[in-house]
This record gives C-alpha cells, sequence and structure tokens, in this order.
C-alpha cells in the first residue's frame, strides 16, 4: 500500500514517541495492581486496590470536587472564550492590545508569585473584603472557607480564557471569506452569519477546545495543589482526584494505589472522550 | 478577494454605530484592567523589601527597594542570566520539535487514509488521559537507563518524537477544517502528499502552527516537576526551578527577589507572544485562496 | 504560493539547523562534565532557601578545603519538591548519599531498609557531643538513622509591641497556663478594638498537639509507635480552641488561611493581625525582624500545670544516609565534619538550628547575633531541665498532618463538635499508622 506508507512515514516520530509513552503505561497499569511502596519492590495484590476504592471516601469526595469543578468551569471558560473572541473578530480598533491583555492571565502560570496574588485578593482580609467592607458587607475567607474555595479556583480557571481564546481567534481567521460573502450576497447578517457560516465553519475548532479543556479539567492539579498546599482543603473542599492521587502515590508513598486510580481517572476520561466524539458527529462540520 | 474582504468588513464595522462601539471598548477596558491587575501587583511586589511585601498591602510601595532586582539576579548560585538562557535554549528546541513532529503525524491523521487510522486516533487521544504523576517513576528509570539523568535529554526528545497530544490534535482540528477541493487541485497538478503538506497545508496552517508555539513556549517556560526531576546541577537549572530556589515554605524566603525575578522571566514570554500574534491572524482569509 | 509561504518555510528550516546546532555546545547535553578523575564525588540535598544555601556552601569549602580527596555536589529545593524528587530518586534506585529527612518521615525509609544504620559505623562518626535526648530523635529501636542537622523547639512568640500599644500584661512565660493565654488574648482583643485578635496558632501541626498531649500524661506517638492519644485529650484541644475563638480571643472561622505559608513575613503576627503565635525558635531571628524586633519568647503554656512536662527538644531536618550509597565512609567523613566541626557549625550558622552537639554549640553561641543567642538560651534551658523522653514518629506519621487539618477546619466552622473531631481524628489517626 503506498498509500499507507507515505501515512506511516508522516507518522514516524510519532510511532517512535508512543514507544517511549507505551512502556511507561505498561508498568503504571501493572502497579495498579500491586502495592507499591516506592522503597521495597512491588507485590501483586490483585485487585485489593480496586475494593479499597469501592470504600474510599476521599476518593468519592474527589471525584464530586472534580466533576463539579470540570462541568462548571469548562462551559464558563468556552462560553467567555467564544464571546469576546467574537467581538474581537469582529474588528476592534487596537485588537492586538486586547488580545494580549486578555491572554496574559494564561501566560502567568500557577507560579509561586500568582498563588501569593491570590491570597492577597481572595484572603480574609484581602482586597475583595476590604471593598465588600465598603459596601458594608464582611466576606468570607474565599479561598480558607470550605464553601467557597471550590467556587473561588473556578472562577481563577475562567479568568484563564484568554488560551481557548487564542485558539478560537486563530480558528475564526481560518474561516474563508468566500463563506461570509455568500452569505452576505444571500442578504444574511449578524446573528444570521453566525448561526449558519462562522458556528459550523468554527465546529471543529469548538470540538478541540471542548474535548481537551475537558480531558485537561478532569486532570486538573496544579491549581489545587499550589492553592491549598498539596492538602486538598480546606477540608477536602477542592480535593482534585489528581490531587489526591498525588497525596497517595508521592505523599503517602502508596503507589500501588495511586496507579489504581491514575486508570479509574483514565477510564472516565475516555468516556467522556468517547461521549463527545459520539455527540460530534451531531454538530461539528468537517471540510470532507 | 482579499481587497473584497476588508471591504466587507469595513462594513460591517461601519455599521455600528458611535455609542455602541463607545460602550464597547468601555466594556473591553473594563475586563481588560481586571486582566492586567497581577502583571501591576507582581511589579509593585517586587519593588517592597521581602519583609515588608506581605505586610505593605497598596499597590504603591511605602519603602522601594529596586536593590531586589539586581541582587536577585547574583544571589543563586548562578547569575540569573544562567537560568533565562537554559530556559530559551530548551524552549526553543521544543518549539521546533513540536512544530515539526506534530504537524506531520496531524496531516497523516487529518488528511490521509490509511490501515489503523482510527485506532492510532484513539491511542494518541489516550496518551492524554493518565495523570503524569503515576508515569513519574518508570519514565525516570527510562531517562537513568539510557544515561539521560542531569541533561536536557529528558525534556527534549519527547518534543521531537510527538509525544503531546494536544498539538496533534489542535493541528489536526485545523487541517480538516480546510476544504478538501485544496488537497484534490494539488494532486492534479500532480503534488504528492509531501509536497501538498509543505505548499498547500502548511502555508495555510500559519495560524495553528503560531498558537502551538505560543502554548509550547508557556507550558516549556512554566514547567517545572520535570526539570526539577531530571536536572541536578545547578549550572543547568531552568527559570521556574531558580525562582523556587528564593523560598522555603517552612523558613525563611526572599519574597522580593522572587517576585522581582518573576517578573524578569514573564518578559520573554509576552515578548513572543506579542511577536507571534501577528502570525495568529495570517489564515487563509489573508493568504488568498484559489 | 507567495512569500509568505516560502518565508515560514525558511524560518522552519533556520528553527531546524538552530536544533541541529545547539547540542553541539555541550552544556545540558551530556558533554563538557569535566569530572575530576580522582575526587570521590559525593551528592548531598537538603530543603531550603537561596540564604541556607550560601552558609551551608561556605561550611562545605572548609570541608573540601581539609578533604581534598572528596567532592560535594550539592542540590537544594523548597521542601514539598525536595520530598517528591527524594523519593523519585529512591524509588528509581538512585539516591543521593547524604540527604536532609523529615522526621516523620524518618521511619518510612527507615524501616524499609533505604537507610543506612549509623550505630554500625564505630567510629566513622563521632556523636559523644549530643545529649541522649538529641541523639534519641534518629534512634529506632537499637538502629540509629539520622543525626539532627540542628535543635529547636517549639515557643510562643508574644509582639510586646502590642501589648504595651494596648496596655496589656504579658503573663510570666515559665509559669503561664492555657487559661492565662486565653485571659490574655481576650484582654488583647478587647483592648485593641477588635482590630487585633490576642493570639492564633496552628490547631492542626503535630508539634503543637504533641505537647498539650505530654502534659496531659499522654505519649502523642508511644514506644511501639501506635498513637497514644486519647478521644478526652483530643477533644481538650479542639475545645480550648473554639472557645477562644467564641470569646474572640482567637480569629474567627476563615481568617486564618492553614495554607497561607508558614514563612515569618506571610505570618499574620507580621502584620500585625494577631499579637501571639507558636513558632520554632530556629525560626525566632526572622520573625523577630519582620515584626519590628519587640518579639518575647515564652515557653508554651501549662508547662507546670499539667501531668508533666510537654516541651521537647526536636530538630528541623535530619541528617541520613542512604544505604545504597556507594561511598558510605567518605559520606560519613562529611556527616561527621557536620555535627562535630565548630568552624564549620560557625559557617553554617543556625538556620537549621542550634549545633547538636553541645560542645560545638557552645562553642559558636557568643558568635551569634543576640535573636539567635535568646533561641539558643532557651534551648539550653530546657535542654538542661528533665523532660519525659519523646519517640520517634511511626510509619504513617507524616499523614496526620492532612488528617488533622481537615478535621480541625471542619471544626472551626462548626461542622463537627469538638468530640465529634476528636473522635474522629483517634480512629482515622489509627488507621494511618497501621496501615
Amino acid at each position: 500500500m503506498r498509500k499507507d506508507r507515505a501515512a506511516y512515514l508522516f507518522l514516524l516520530p510519532w510511532l517512535v514517541g508512543i514507544l517511549f509513552t507505551v512502556g511507561p503505561f505498561v508498568v503504571s497499569l501493572y502497579l495498579a495492581f500491586t502495592d507499591y511502596n516506592l522503597l521495597t519492590p512491588p507485590h501483586w495484590s490483585g485487585l485489593a486496590n480496586v475494593r479499597e476504592m469501592i470504600g474510599d471516601v476521599h476518593l468519592h469526595q474527589s471525584l464530586k470536587v472534580t466533576f463539579i469543578y470540570t462541568l462548571v468551569s469548562v462551559p464558563l471558560s468556552l462560553g467567555a472564550a467564544l464571546a469576546v473572541a467574537m467581538v474581537l473578530h469582529r474588528g476592534v480598533r487596537g485588537l492586538a492590545v486586547y488580545r494580549s491583555i486578555y491572554y496574559l492571565p494564561s501566560l502567568l502560570g500557577s507560579s509561586v508569585a500568582i498563588v501569593m496574588l491570590w491570597r492577597y485578593l481572595f484572603g480574609y482580609q484581602g482586597v475583595v473584603n476590604q471593598f465588600l467592607g465598603r459596601l458594608g458587607i464582611q466576606g468570607p475567607g474565599w479561598t480558607s472557607d470550605p464553601h467557597f474555595a471550590l467556587s473561588t479556583l473556578i472562577l481563577l480557571h475562567v479568568w484563564t480564557f484568554g488560551a481557548p481564546m487564542v485558539i478560537f481567534l486563530a480558528g475564526l481567521k481560518q474561516i474563508p471569506a468566500m463563506y461570509y460573502e455568500a452569505a452576505a450576497m444571500d442578504g444574511a447578517s449578524g446573528w444570521r452569519q453566525f448561526r449558519s457560516v462562522t458556528l459550523p465553519l468554527l465546529s471543529p475548532i469548538i470540538f478541540f477546545n471542548l474535548v481537551q479543556s475537558m480531558i485537561a479539567s478532569f486532570q486538573t492539579f496544579t491549581q489545587g495543589y499550589v492553592m491549598s498546599g498539596g492538602t486538598g482543603g480546606p477540608a477536602e473542599s477542592t480535593l482534585f482526584s489528581n490531587l489526591y492521587l498525588y497525596q497517595k502515590g508521592f505523599g503517602e508513598l502508596d503507589m500501588g494505589y495511586a496507579s489504581s486510580l491514575a486508570w479509574l481517572l483514565l477510564i472516565i476520561i475516555a468516556g467522556f472522550t468517547a461521549v463527545n466524539f459520539l455527540a460530534a458527529r451531531y454538530w461539528v462540520f468537517y471540510e470532507n | 478577494m482579499t481587497l473584497t474582504l476588508s471591504r466587507l468588513v469595513a462594513a460591517r464595522r461601519e455599521k455600528l454605530p458611535r455609542r455602541v462601539r463607545w460602550l464597547r471598548h468601555l466594556g473591553l477596558t473594563a475586563v481588560g484592567a481586571l486582566m492586567m491587575y497581577p502583571l501591576i501587583w507582581l511589579v509593585s511586589s517586587s519593588l517592597k523589601s521581602s519583609n515588608t511585601v506581605f505586610t505593605d498591602e497598596g499597590l504603591w510601595p511605602h519603602a522601594w527597594a529596586p536593590g531586589n532586582y539586581p541582587r536577585g539576579w547574583t544571589s543563586l548560585p548562578e547569575s540569573f542570566d544562567v537560568y533565562l538562557i537554559n530556559s530559551l535554549i530548551i524552549v526553543t528546541l521544543s518549539i521546533a520539535g513540536n512544530l515539526m513532529s506534530c504537524s506531520l503525524a496531524a496531516y497523516a491523521f487529518a488528511r490521509l487514509r490509511f490501515t489503523g487510522r482510527r485506532l492510532f486516533f484513539a491511542l494518541m487521544l489516550g496518551t492524554m488521559m493518565l495523570p503524569g504523576h503515576v508515569l513519574t517513576i518508570p519514565r525516570y528509570v527510562l531517562f537513568d537507563k539510557l544515561g539521560w539523568l542531569n541533561t536536557y535529554y529528558p525534556l527534549l526528545v519527547p518534543h521531537f518524537l510527538a509525544t503531546n497530544g494536544f498539538y496533534i490534535f489542535l493541528m489536526v482540528q485545523f487541517m480538516r477544517s480546510l476544504p478538501t477541493e485544496l488537497d484534490d487541485a494539488a494532486r492534479i497538478d500532480g503534488c504528492g502528499p509531501f509536497r501538498t503538506f509543505w505548499k498547500v497545508i502548511m502555508p495555510l496552517c500559519l495560524p495553528a502552527f503560531a498558537t502551538t508555539a505560543i502554548f509550547t513556549f508557556i507550558a516549556v517556560w512554566n514547567e517545572f516537576f520535570e526539570p526539577l526531576l531530571y536536572l541536578t546541577d545547578p549550572q543547568l537549572y531552568t527559570v521556574p526551578l531558580a525562582l523556587r530556589q528564593f523560598m522555603d515554605s517552612e523558613g525563611q524566603s526572599q519574597w522580593g527577589e522572587m517576585f522581582a525575578m518573576s517578573f524578569v522571566s514573564l518578559a520573554p514570554v509576552i515578548g513572543f507572544f506579542i511577536a507571534g500574534q501577528k502570525y495568529l491572524v495570517k489564515g487563509i482569509a489573508t493568504t488568498g485562496l484559489r | 504560493m507567495n512569500t509568505v509561504d516560502r518565508r515560514g518555510a525558511l524560518k522552519l528550516a533556520g528553527l531546524a539547523g538552530l536544533a541541529a546546532t545547539l547540542p553541539a555546545c555541550g552544556r545540558g547535553f551530556g558533554g563538557g562534565g569535566d569530572q575530576k578523575g580522582d575526587a570521590v564525588e559525593l551528592n548531598m540535598v537538603w530543603w531550603g532557601d537561596a540564604a541556607r544555601a550560601e552558609k551551608t556552601q561556605k561550611a562545605l569549602d572548609l570541608f573540601h578545603t581539609a578533604n581534598p580527596g572528596i567532592r560535594v555536589r550539592t542540590e537544594y529545593q523548597d521542601s514539598s519538591p525536595y520530598k517528591d524528587k527524594l523519593v523519585t530518586r529512591f524509588a528509581a534506585g538512585d539516591p543521593p548519599d547524604l540527604m536532609a529527612m523529615r522526621t516523620d518521615s524518618l521511619r518510612e525509609y527507615a524501616n524499609r531498609g533505604a537507610l543506612l544504620d549509623l550505630a554500625q559505623q564505630g567510629g566513622k562518626l563521632d556523636l559523644s557531643g549530643l545529649t541522649d535526648s538529641a541523639r534519641g530523635l534518629g534512634v529506632v529501636g537499637r538502629q540509629n538513622f539520622g543525626v539532627p542537622s540542628g535543635l529547636n523547639a517549639i515557643g510562643f512568640v508574644v509582639d510586646k509591641a502590642l501589648t504595651d500599644k494596648f496596655g496589656v500584661q504579658i503573663p510570666d512565660g515559665d509559669t503561664w497556663s492555657w487559661e492565662d493565654l486565653a485571659t490574655f488574648a481576650k484582654q488583647v482583643t478587647t483592648a485593641s478594638g477588635g482590630k487585633v485578635y490576642g493570639t492564633n496558632f496552628e490547631v492542626w501541626t503535630i508539634a503543637n498537639l504533641i505537647v498539650w498531649t505530654r502534659q496531659h500524661g499522654e505519649d502523642f506517638y508511644t514506644a511501639d509507635g501506635k498513637l497514644g492519644i486519647t478521644a478526652a485529650t483530643m477533644t481538650g484541644w479542639l475545645a480550648m480552641v473554639q472557645k477562644m475563638r467564641a470569646d474572640k480571643a482567637f480569629p474567627p472561622a476563615g481568617f486564618i488561611d492553614p495554607n497561607g505559608g508558614a514563612s515569618a513575613a506571610q505570618s499574620y503576627i507580621a502584620k500585625k493581625a494577631i499579637a501571639s503565635q507558636i513558632i520554632p525558635t530556629n525560626n525566632f531571628l526572622t520573625f523577630d525582624k519582620v515584626c519590628g524586633g519587640q518579639l518575647q519568647l515564652l515557653r508554651i503554656p501549662g508547662e507546670t500545670q499539667g501531668a508533666r512536662r510537654g516541651q521537647s527538644i526536636d530538630t528541623p531536618a535530619l541528617w541520613s544516609v542512604a544505604a545504597k550509597s556507594k561511598h558510605p565512609a567518605e559520606t560519613l567523613t562529611l556527616l561527621n565534619f557536620l555535627v562535630n566541626d565548630v568552624a564549620g557549625a560557625k559557617a553554617a550558622g543556625t538556620t537549621r538550628g542550634v549545633p547538636a552537639s553541645r560542645p560545638v554549640a557552645t562553642a559558636i553561641t557568643p558568635g551569634l547575633e543576640t535573636d539567635d543567642q535568646r533561641a539558643s538560651a532557651y534551648l539550653a534551658e530546657l535542654q538542661n531541665e528533665k523532660l519525659p523522653p519523646s519517640y520517634s514518629y511511626p510509619i504513617g506519621a507524616s499523614k496526620l498532618t492532612n488528617i488533622l487539618k481537615s478535621i480541625s477546619t471542619e471544626v472551626e466552622f462548626g461542622r463537627k463538635t469538638p468530640a465529634a473531631g476528636a473522635a474522629e481524628f483517634v480512629d482515622a489517626g489509627q488507621k494511618a499508622l497501621s496501615a
């Protein structure tokens, strides 16, 4: 097959790379069925880890946190990203400046300095509460109160909508002008153009952002880690699954159980991604 | 055609009344202020002394400590430019590797039909789904066996082997949104898949490439854990490792210096974004479509 | 196609060219590793910041001069990434020779055969300058897996600038009771009009709770590595804090971010939001500096009222040697230097606590800054007194902080009563130590 050979040539770096990836994957799958404390060799424990997961209240809490976070923050941040991208795309004077400024939070990452900033803003005596205090409201400790900590993290995630926004903007620029011209000739404008031209032609990019954000969101780690000092606190209210897994593996030296958790997470993410791909048949429009 | 489009855009812009445009700018600027806040705060903090940075709460420092900058630059085992250069080397090579390897793979997935395509694609997505912590030890052992510890290879080679599915998937989606007539036309002109990739698809995917380059820059520039594990010689440290050396969360920390160098280390990222963002808009709309 | 295309291709080719040439530069690509062939190279790792690194390096320079045949390659990080890298290196069979070890992780490594038994090393390591309680910090049964890198204790600091301002008398620090603390703290809060809270200390920090437990006649960790605290004692601890919180002696729920960082500059006492707190004594100098130089160092309350003394001598970190070290003899030479060399100890200072060896501590004290001398004197007095023995942290001990943090937060917000929280902690703690 000549066609196959060409394709495999294109895929060559990836095919070599997958060998690098598959080895550690297989090892972690094996470890998922062992008792492994990192310091002495692992020993086979069969389904003991799976049985432990069923009764593990911390795991259940962590899944709850992760699901809430994903189901709320993904739509919010993608919605904000798309809305702002549309506004900017329509041709605003100073587009480049706005785009850079909106992207800024995504550039900052979760460095130590930025975490300090969050404390400064959202602490009990922080800037936000000082402002509320002027209105006569005593705000809570936004990161230290278990009722509010997760919401604060979601807000901070939405604040980094610049990253998907940049991808949307790039996608919008990719839409051939001839479609808009045709639509304009048909007398379509504004909302109609958005519905019948922009949305379908942008759908592969929307789909990408959706799938990608969900995969990333289910694996959220850094945000929770830096904000709670690795504890998932206050009172486990920000205990993301990936953070719990890290605590088990590196904190409590129970890497066997951590590996089981990782594969559980993989199965969950794969399930959601599969649903996304199935649903895509009905709304994502490809050229070919 | 480009001309028609710009006229079209111009026409659309004119349609909005002046007041609406003003309101829009007002809204955009208000949101922008929220986005700018951290940067301003960072600059302000970098100019306060380590002892007062958390107690002097205003944005305008009571006592200025510009000395944080020279001190931060020199008080680590290596001068700070060493870390900046190390990070720049790693970032540059990572971008090159990602662009080459991921665009090749993406082209195969997006535009070619071959045996095992669906399976490989699913595998590619699957590699994005396993939390990295459980891969740490096996990868460390692997790189140790290869004799790559304390070198940049563990940080670089994976980028040349398209191991990050995110970028492949991104490019696949961009390539799939290009009209298929392009390939047909190229084939009729006698182009094989390689020429089609190089001459037709690549130029049209410039926004996707720019996006990949920018995202890679940020991800690699900010990456902490991998360099932490694989590098032991302080001479090889990257910027995030260096920044973390200013502090000990259980003891004392050189906060002022840390904030100052954090700000310094943001400059390349911001610069790269500003330089790279003009390619974000070089899509089909501006290069034209025959 | 047009110019954009060609320029793009050129740029890509340029990048590829760069990729090909840069590795030739050597650094970071396996080249340029010019090792001195004859010297034995040791790898020594610890956690800390750049200031500690500078002092440590000065001590090591002295060591290098005295031992030209040994080169020490050091590496340090902030404590939490340090821990992750350390365990990864052990798991991969690539451990450092000499390392800083947390007291609560010691047995996790030692009981699994990862560390060298220092008791078996005969004359290479001289620990005769250490008191029994100091030496005991690294002892597990008959074996010894760590030497304290320095000694500290916990102490109560009060900001005299604030108490003077509000006209509140600081109780006698050697004999005050927990009730005295509550009364004092309430006075401060009231006198300040609620702007400053009288006290706050970390309810979830095990070292604090250990003192309380010992004062109540129990061992937090027993000699056979079990959890010794009873639910009643635990309830007392949580209830006392809740009572103070209700009296506004302690800040309200959510005021303190339990993960806000424990460093002096970030502390609430530095922000003048509270007037007193518990700190490790080796940080006294830093705290006093950020608070404006008016801190008083008091003992923990309740030392003269309880069933027995609660305070103990601790260490910020132990030095341990990997069982798999390829150069155990040289590593012990280095460790011996760190413990016993006066010039080295002088250079290293007291960032890791007062030198564990008493002769060394006595020799360097006159040269210390005043605040370090105060902390040293505090510790020396404790060392001269008869304190009940304490036992090394059992396997699983490192989990307890997180468990307690979670439970104490629930109590703080009134989601659980102190009694329910205490019962849950004792139950979860016992499980964590037996698993």
